[in-house]
């Protein structure tokens, strides 16, 4: 599924230069789902961005689903992103003043076919919400809904386009403890029943405990890369 | 309507401006104040030209008469330096000079001469009229009309034979006592000429149609004062029957004047005349030349040198050679200002036949005068609208810029989940001429109000045309692309990750 190969990110800060990845090579298999974890500023951030093509390397080859994508142009980057990666942020990042509705449904204006016809959007955009069983509050506004609901919004938003692969940047800094398992079981269930490939990052070891697969970056690189075997069950606290 | 209101950027555009309702309008309020002022600029730019147009057509500014004939007053020593038209003319001395002493003709067609033997049987001898074929002087042909069309400038032709003649209510061989009968003129002339003559308006019926005059009908138009005489004022004579050289001629429509300030009058030459085509007059006078022809030009400035093409023209197709004048006359407003102008007819005729370009410094000059004064106004206007315009559009920049910033992470997460740039800037670009077009038909309304006020208030005729709305509009979109576009394709090209993280 995924192949990133000695895959290095610089940034120019005035005369400095910030070595945030500094080669990292890595392969996930369809279906896998790893988690990332590590010290802050250590580069999980910068690396899941170019894993989610919203972002390109300084060097390295990054290889999804056998396609090289790490020298396309920005519209193709796009394509990349709306036809086979979903995205989900710690900060939610959903449009306000727009229903939960609209929110998932998002993703289908922009489709390679164009938008996507009005019934057909709403169609799926429940069924998307259906997977994170929030049905009921299709038509809630954002600032109408808890953090959890919201963060399950934009986990619907990221499964609409029915990716291959989810990414998620920090999905659970931002709730609590009890929440936070919510979202990860939802999460372990769309890997284990869908077999969607799923890349979480967290800062708490029990969150990425669900993963089943873990890896530690520290300064840039890849410290450690394990296999949980026997996945931890949620300890709900 | 409705599904284009859902359409998402529709939709997006619309929550978008709803969310800065304040600065929505105010900065549609600033394309509207440009609209307007385009709008009303076009409006008083149309009038102002419409109306001295028809000041000029209405005084004949743009038409020139050809007149067959040329005639000039007499020469003697003194006149010798203001004469310099050649020597031709002493050897066309012509026998009516001793009927005339004060004018000389230049040239003449034998047809034109009352005292000439003909031929054939005059066409008094044959309708039984004394007075018919009196006075028809004729050099000109229908393909000379037919080839003046051709020229360049030119409006509308229309060739014309002139005649007096006394109508007739009823049959005089009838001798019932009961006969009406007036002197009037008669023209013979085109179908041409309702065109021509602006000021006129039809009291009833109509003028005769292409078809009557390519059959020659006899069918009349009557000038409402021989109207008057005839059938009594207030009658509709329209549908009965009169007689001209002993004929009967149906009656098809009643003509007079268009404006309080010309009024029908006996002896006008206008509505105390009859009209039929001139292929009837042809017809049964038996004749195949035209005493005139009449040309307007399609602009007023344009009368000298369309005189001067004329001239040209004539003189090839009459087959004058360089040293014999003209066996026809040009008559514009000019000339004839001047010999109805209290002028000695001998001198009017001396300086109208010597300087030929007099009217380009007196109502040819007047026309263009006015047509630059209109070209000020409008100037002035267009600057004015500029300039609201400028403003109006660097606000729809101000506002659109501060869009894109305000919704910069919104951009972001759309360009994360696949928006292209060009889907982006689309989405700005549009919002930019949603605010423009609006302004726009707020502006049309506020421009067309505003015409009809200057129409109202300042007596100065406006013209509002579909063409000068579809322009306005217009304008206020392209405006809106053109300032909408920078903030735009800046939005299209932030950064995804960089648009995430800014807040
Ligand atoms: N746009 C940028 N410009 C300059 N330096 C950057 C930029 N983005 C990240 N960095 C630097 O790159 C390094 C890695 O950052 P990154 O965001 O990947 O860390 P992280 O592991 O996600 O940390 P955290 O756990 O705090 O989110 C950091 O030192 C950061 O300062
Ligand atoms: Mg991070």
């Amino acid at each position: 599924m995924i192949g990133v190969h000695d895959l290095a990110k610089q940034y120019h800060v005035g005369d400095h230069v910030v070595h945030a990845l500094k080669g990292v090579s890595m392969a996930v298999a369809a279906a896998e789902f790893v988690t990332i974890v590590g010290p802050s500023g250590s580069g999980k951030s910068t690396f899941m961005h170019i894993l989610g093509c919203l972002d390109r390397p300084t060097t390295g080859r990054y290889v999804l689903n056998g396609r090289d994508v790490s020298t396309l142009p920005p519209d193709e980057l796009a394509r990349v992103r709306n036809e086979t990666i979903g995205f989900v942020f710690q900060g939610f990042n959903l449009l306000a003043r727009t229903s939960a509705l609209e929110n998932v449904e998002l993703p289908l204006l922009y489709t390679r076919q164009g938008v996507v016809k009005a019934s057909e959007r709403r169609d799926r955009a429940m069924q998307a919400l259906e997977a994170v069983g929030l049905t009921d509050r299709a038509e809630h506004h954002p600032n109408q809904l808890s953090g959890g609901q919201q963060q399950r919004v934009a986990i619907a938003r990221a499964l609409v386009t029915q990716p291959a692969l989810l990414l998620a940047d920090e999905p659970t800094g931002n709730l609590d403890s009890a929440t936070s398992h919510e979202v990860m079981e939802i999460f372990a269930r769309l890997s284990r029943d869908r077999g969607i490939t799923i890349v979480v990052i967290t800062h708490e070891r029990d969150i990425a405990a669900y993963g089943t697969r873990t890896v530690d970056f520290k300064d840039g690189l890849i410290v450690s890369d394990k296999t949980n075997d026997a996945r931890v069950p949620a300890q709900v606290g | 309507m409705k599904k284009f209101l859902r359409h998402p950027v529709v939709d997006t555009a619309i929550k978008a401006l709803s969310r800065n309702r304040l600065q929505t309008v105010l900065t549609m309020l600033g394309i509207a104040v440009g609209v307007a002022t385009v709008l009303a600029m076009m409006a008083v730019g149309a009038g102002a030209q419409r109306s001295i147009e028809q000041q000029v057509r209405a005084a004949g500014l743009n038409q020139i008469t050809i007149r067959a004939g040329n005639w000039r007053p007499k020469v003697t020593e003194s006149d010798e330096a203001v004469a310099h038209q050649g020597d031709a003319r002493e050897s066309l001395r012509h026998p009516l000079d001793r009927l005339n002493d004060d004018v000389l003709p230049i040239a003449f067609h034998p047809e034109d001469d009352p005292m000439e033997k003909h031929d054939h049987p005059t066409a008094r001898q044959r309708l039984g009229d004394l007075e018919a074929g009196l006075g028809s002087a004729a050099t000109m042909t229908f393909d000379d009309a037919e080839a003046l069309r051709q020229l360049p400038g030119v409006q509308y032709v229309a060739g014309g034979i002139h005649e007096n003649v006394r109508v007739h209510l009823t049959d005089p061989a009838a001798r019932s006592g009961q006969d009406k009968r007036w002197f009037t003129r008669m023209h013979g002339t085109d179908v041409m000429m309702p065109s021509i003559k602006r000021a006129w308006a039809f009291a009833s019926g109509r003028f005769f149609t292409e078809r009557e005059q390519d059959r020659g009908a006899q069918v009349v138009v009557l000038g409402q004062v021989v109207a008057d005489k005839l059938f009594g004022a207030g009658a509709t004579p329209v549908g009965r029957e009169v007689m001209l050289w002993n004929q009967a001629f149906e009656v098809i429509g009643v003509v007079t004047s268009a404006t309080w300030v010309v009024q029908p009058a006996a002896g006008d030459d206008q509505f105390d005349a009859v009209y039929m085509p001139y292929t009837t007059t042809q017809r049964l006078l038996n004749l195949s030349k035209l005493n005139d022809i009449t040309v307007t030009a399609e602009s007023s400035g344009d009368i000298s040198r369309l005189s001067r093409e004329i001239t040209k023209l004539l003189r090839v197709r009459h087959g004058i050679g360089d040293n014999e004048a003209d066996d026809f006359t040009l008559i514009t407003q000019a000339t004839k200002a001047l010999t109805t102008g209290g002028l000695p007819p001998s001198v009017a005729r001396a300086v109208a036949s010597n300087v030929t370009e007099l009217e380009k410094v007196t109502l040819e000059q007047l026309a263009l005068t006015m047509e630059r004064a209109s070209r000020t106004m409008t100037w002035l206007l267009a600057a004015v609208a500029a300039v609201s315009l400028l403003v109006g559009g660097i606000g729809i920049m101000n506002i659109t810029l501060l869009s894109v910033t305000e919704r910069t992470r919104e951009i972001g997460l759309r360009m994360a989940v696949g928006a292209r740039g060009k889907d982006v800037m689309r989405q700005f670009l549009f919002e930019a001429v949603v605010i423009s077009a609006a302004g726009g038909l707020a502006g049309i309304l506020v421009g067309v109000l505003a015409s009809i006020g200057i129409a109202r208030m300042l007596q100065w005729a406006t013209v509002v045309s579909p063409l000068s709305v579809a322009l306005a509009f217009g304008i206020a979109t392209a405006v809106g692309v053109f300032f909408g576009w920078y903030p735009a394709r800046r939005a299209s090209k932030l950064d995804p990750i960089v648009a995430l993280r800014r807040d």
